[in-house]
């Protein structure tokens, strides 16, 4: 595994303060939450940060962190000293944070939030489940697998109209027959409704992490996220779509082919259409009571004027309309 | 080792669904008080049934992101509230940009 410089990821010295450290995790943790940042690579460097603090921020995990040195290198190859450990007394039961428990992954476009469970092999061989500072099993009374029962999962638009399945792992904790709590991984296999709509929640019944106090398991909530198509743009249920047309087709009127998602349409333009102008399809959305509709944006396109029998075209209609496309501008 | 794959039906969340206050809580990582808070600034309706406080769960995506910034950046709950409009203002002004960028340009 690669060592990771905690300090280096925190932008801060060996010796920085509890205070200069949070400061400096505050904000770098504005600048890349992913709720918040358009940063590139956000999410993976929201997670190293929160690696680096969630080590550092604590007086014996950091202590024992200096012990490696200061001569080690960020992507050095490392491995954890045999006696990595010894010497701390942990105060309480397994040492994990709310949240860090119970972590869930979504797969196949699915992407749980962050947890322990996204972060480093280097931060679990050191800090993780397992590890003398990560405790091994969840001791009764000292805490549930807390939160991880939300996960975001991506849906085309496509599928968003038809229905979709999705197979998702998900680790779970779950009593062994000795009593020990251990993380396990279940294969579910969701099939999606049609008509999701963006940032529409999925609850799976009873596939969350267990209830405070133990008991049955809680509810698994997914949100959908549709994602962008090049060809429609998605507002709640309803659909937009820019339709080009040739300026006759505009002026005079024309039945043209247009696309939907359920597959292609005769549609009537009217005589005297504008650009900009919009036409609605009923019902031709995303399905639900009631339906979405279909909102077709004329635009019009120009035939280029790259041959003589064009420009001739274009001479003519000079010659025979008068047109001043900037009257309203009073010119 | 066998795998074993669980076909599960899903539900779509709808303005009939509510969850119950301390769900909220440990789903959102915040505490009573801060669900308290961000119903008197409007983040959410909530409604009292039994005795108990429930949240509309289309809710449940405003306040996980409000959580998030709580949690993660330190935020009290009218900061993270405030954040929140300022997101989804900022987000519904690029779904804007986005719609005028397809007419202009086209495709």
């Amino acid at each position: 595994m690669e060592y990771r410089d905690y300090y280096k990821i925190l932008g801060v010295e060996r010796g920085v303060s509890a205070d200069a450290l949070k400061g400096a995790y505050r904000r770098l943790a504005r600048k890349f939450h992913p709720d918040v940042s358009k940063e590139a690579n956000a999410e993976a460097r929201f997670k190293e940060v929160q690696e680096a603090y969630e080590v550092l921020k604590d007086p014996e995990k950091r202590a024992a962190y200096d012990q490696l040195g200061a001569d080690w290198k960020s992507g050095e190859q490392f491995r954890p000293p045999p006696d990595w450990g010894s010497g701390y007394e942990f105060s309480g039961g397994p040492r994990r944070s709310g949240r860090d428990r119970g972590a869930q992954r979504a797969g196949n476009g699915g992407q749980a939030e962050f947890s322990q469970a996204d972060f480093s092999d280097f931060f679990s061989s050191l800090f993780g489940g397992g590890s003398p500072f990560g405790g091994a099993g969840y001791a009764e009374g000292s805490g549930r697998p807390a939160r991880d029962h939300h996960a975001r999962v991506d849906i085309e638009l496509e599928e968003a109209f038809r229905g979709a399945t999705r197979t998702l792992e998900l680790r779970r904790p779950e009593a062994g027959a000795d009593g020990r709590v251990e993380l396990r991984n279940h294969t579910v296999r969701v099939t999606i409704p049609p008509g999701v709509t963006e940032g529409q929640l999925i609850r799976l019944a009873g596939q969350g992490a267990p209830a405070a106090g133990g008991g049955a398991a809680g509810d698994l909530y997914l949100e959908a996220h549709i994602l962008p198509n090049p060809r429609f743009a998605l507002d709640g249920r309803d659909v937009t779509l820019t339709l080009p047309l040739a300026p006759w087709e505009a002026a005079l009127g024309a039945s043209v082919t247009v696309p939907t998602l359920g597959g292609v349409v005769q549609m009537q333009i009217p005589a005297g259409s504008q650009a900009g102008q919009k036409l609605r399809l009923r019902g031709r959305g995303l399905p639900g009571q009631p339906p979405g509709d279909e909102y077709v944006q004329l635009k019009i396109v120009l035939p280029p004027a790259n041959t003589a029998e064009a420009r001739a075209a274009y001479e003519d209609l000079r010659s025979k309309l008068s047109f001043n496309p900037r009257a309203d501008l009073g010119v | 080792m066998v795998r074993v794959t669980t076909l599960l039906e899903a539900h779509v969340v709808t303005e009939g669904d509510w969850i119950g206050a301390a769900e909220i809580c440990q789903l959102c990582r915040i505490d009573f008080n801060a669900v308290q808070e961000l119903a008197d600034l409007g983040v959410l309706e909530p409604r009292h049934s039994g005795g108990a406080w429930q949240v509309p769960a289309v809710a449940l995506p405003r306040l996980r992101i409000v959580g998030a910034l709580m949690h993660d950046l330190g935020l009290n709950a009218s900061g993270a509230a405030l954040a929140l409009d300022l997101l989804e203002t900022q987000r519904a002004l690029e779904r804007r940009i986005r719609e005028l960028e397809h007419l202009t340009q086209g495709h």
